[in-house]
């Protein structure tokens, strides 16, 4: 159909307007919309002169107004100088504890009482911050790198190289992470540290990342500035770092920013059961799990690290949403 | 469709015998000697322990103790434990348990789940929307056990309403207070996705359309936005089962509950490889007919979805 068609058709069907419809009962208000005179153009044109923007500095603005990034932003810092320099804020030995204070109530220096071993807990849930933090942040970003990796690989080469990463994925996500880690760590019963804590939630947490990291690579690897890149003779390598990667990110940041506090209580339910971190290092989950048998009587002493806990995941998925929300705005949930 | 099933069964078959393979491996290469374990104090009789040895295959290669272990599953033997049980009864006296512990978890976060996060959702910005959205968040940065302490706390302790732990046979009651903390997390989430789905589908074309056309509210709610607005939420659902399962582990633990979960950890920590194996394997073919029936699900409800 031509324009002139178009238009003539228009007209027929908006000319003949039955009387009836023009007549103005009592009481009745007629409403007619100014007509609006800005010609289309001035409100489609793009501002030429105004500075370029890219998507991480839409982001970054979207972010900045969020109240929930603002909130949570905050308290990351906060947690972050506790884990820093927890000597800021006690002054005392979180393993320095004395029988004769235990369980004993709070008093002043100890605004959080002792617990059964008569540690002080405030001095111990200062402490602690450190021990979740470096296991949440080092997990999640071992967790993205070989996320990333296995999952551009996939995407990037497909073929018989992409079947084969993709069905070992399958494997590891129908494994529940939480089970594969208590069998890891429990073989290296005798000798628990951080770092195979770190390692094992990796091992079991890298297929997430891995499905997001493939899907997106593979969208990215299909649009045409990737066909016009290669037409300019750039080699599929460079197409993969320059193009494919920085276009694949944002959701692969996104899922990093939201899994961080699964980590860290996947760390605090290993700390736990027991299978976790050696008895030495200072833990929240340690610290819940060694007062759990006297929460009849000393609620208080298991409510503190537990509070601690709850406050630093609430801090890392209320930012997670802010990420989420910024960098992928189909999603929005507000 | 039928195509599309039989195409999506056969390519389970690898990924059972992978994660089996994996977990027989991870189990395999625990440390500690469990027939050593079996004298306890007594010296180590060595004709005997080469006996035990040749019984359980303990002398054989560990990928030919896969082999024999698979080609006795599939008759349905799945061996025995250290201690002369057979592993199937192990497991038929632990899943019962667990199955009870899981469907009452999966209807208490489906319910209340779908309820709170409807009325949140209508009502968005209302009072107890922002209660609703505050519980839910504190739901989801609480680890479940810390949660399971504070209802045991104030449920158990404080106010004796529930029983504080379930023993060998528990009954429903005990295990009310461990389906709510197991079904907690989920519930949040549940109430998250339907509030965020009910307020995204409200402002839609169609709803206006249904209104115009004169339909009553009552109806364009549930023809329309709820019958939209819950897909998503059923696939949740469905793929819940299967972590239901796995995150039974710690509310055994807390609430002493004999089931899978329980059965698991304490097979972990004595290296009983045949259980192990076998539960995970379970729990992993519960996870993915999960999956494959979410899939078929989808496609009931939503039109707009045919595999081919």
């Amino acid at each position: 159909m031509t324009n002139e068609n178009l238009d003539n058709e228009l007209d027929n069907s908006g000319e003949p307007t039955p009387e009836y419809f023009m007549e103005t009962l009592p009481g009745q208000d007629r409403y007619v919309a100014p007509i609006d005179e800005t010609p289309l153009q001035d409100v489609d044109s793009v501002d030429e002169s105004a500075p370029a923007t890219s998507m991480w500095a839409d982001a970054w603005r979207t972010l900045r107004r969020n109240p929930l990034f603002i909130i949570s932003g905050l308290l990351i810092i906060f947690i972050i100088i506790v884990a820093i320099a927890p000597g800021l804020f006690t002054k005392q030995d979180p393993n320095a504890c004395d029988l004769a204070n235990s369980l004993s109530a709070a008093s002043s220096g100890h605004p959080f009482g002792y617990d059964l071993q008569g540690c002080d807990v405030y001095t111990r849930v200062v402490y602690g911050t450190r021990t979740s933090l470096s296991v949440g942040l080092l997990s999640t970003l071992l967790v993205v790198a070989l996320g990333t990796l296995i999952g551009a690989i996939a995407g990037f080469c497909g073929g018989w190289i992409d079947a084969v990463l993709s069905r070992i994925t399958d494997i590891f996500f129908a494994l529940p992470m939480l089970l594969g880690a208590i069998v890891v760590l429990q073989m290296f019963k005798s000798s628990k540290s951080i770092w195979k804590v770190v390692l094992v939630l990796a091992l079991f947490g890298w297929v997430g990342v891995c499905r997001i990291a493939r899907s997106a690579v593979l969208e990215a690897k299909n649009l045409e500035f990737n066909t016009a890149s290669t037409a300019l003779g750039s080699t599929p390598m460079r197409n993969l770092f320059r193009h494919i990667l920085p276009n694949s990110l944002a959701p692969i940041i996104v899922i990093g920013t939201t899994s961080l506090a699964s980590y860290i209580v996947a760390e605090a339910t290993l700390s736990f059961l027991g299978v976790g971190l050696p008895t030495t290092t200072v833990s929240w989950g340690g610290d819940i799990s060694s007062a759990q048998t006297n929460l009849q009587t000393d609620p208080l002493v298991l409510f503190y690290p537990s509070a601690a806990l709850a406050i630093t995941v609430l801090a890392f998925i209320m930012m997670g949403d802010a990420v989420k929300d910024a960098l992928d705005p189909k999603s929005r949930t507000a | 469709m039928g195509k599309y099933l039989l195409r999506r069964i056969l390519q389970m078959i690898p990924v059972v015998l992978g994660t089996t393979l994996l977990v027989y491996a991870l189990v395999f290469l625990l440390p500690g000697d469990p027939v050593k374990a079996m004298f306890g104090d007594k010296p180590i009789n060595e004709a005997v322990a080469a006996q035990i040895r040749a019984e359980y295959h303990l002398d054989q290669p560990f990928i030919v103790q896969y082999f024999i272990y698979l080609k006795n599953a599939l008759t349905l033997d799945f061996g025995n434990t250290f201690a002369g049980q057979p592993v199937i009864d192990e497991i038929g006296r632990a899943f019962p348990v667990t199955i009870k512990l899981g469907l009452m978890a999966f209807v208490f976060e489906a319910i209340f789940g779908v309820v709170f996060g409807i009325i949140s959702g209508l009502k968005k910005g209302k009072w107890y929307d922002t209660v609703i959205l505050i519980v839910s968040l504190l739901l989801i940065s609480v680890p479940t056990f810390v949660t399971g302490f504070v209802l045991q706390y104030l449920l158990g302790i404080q106010w004796s309403i529930l029983p504080v732990t379930a023993g060998a046979d528990p009954t429903f009651l005990d295990l009310l207070m461990p389906a709510m903390v197991l079904g907690s997390v989920s519930m949040a989430y549940i109430i998250r996705l339907t509030r965020a789905e009910i307020s995204s589908n409200i402002a839609e074309d169609y709803v206006r359309t249904a209104r115009a056309k004169g339909m009553s509210n009552g109806q364009v709610m549930l023809r329309h936005v709820l019958r939209n607005s819950l897909i998503p939420v059923v696939t949740y659902l469905g793929q819940d089962i299967g972590g239901l399962m796995g995150g039974a582990m710690i509310t055994e633990q807390i609430f002493n509950i004999h089931g899978i979960g329980f059965l698991t950890y304490q097979s972990i920590l004595k290296g009983e490889a045949n259980l192990v194996v076998s539960i995970v394997t379970l729990l992993m073919l519960i996870f993915v007919v999960c999956n494959l029936v979410v899939d078929m699900l989808y496609a009931a409800l939503d039109p707009r979805i045919r595999y081919a």
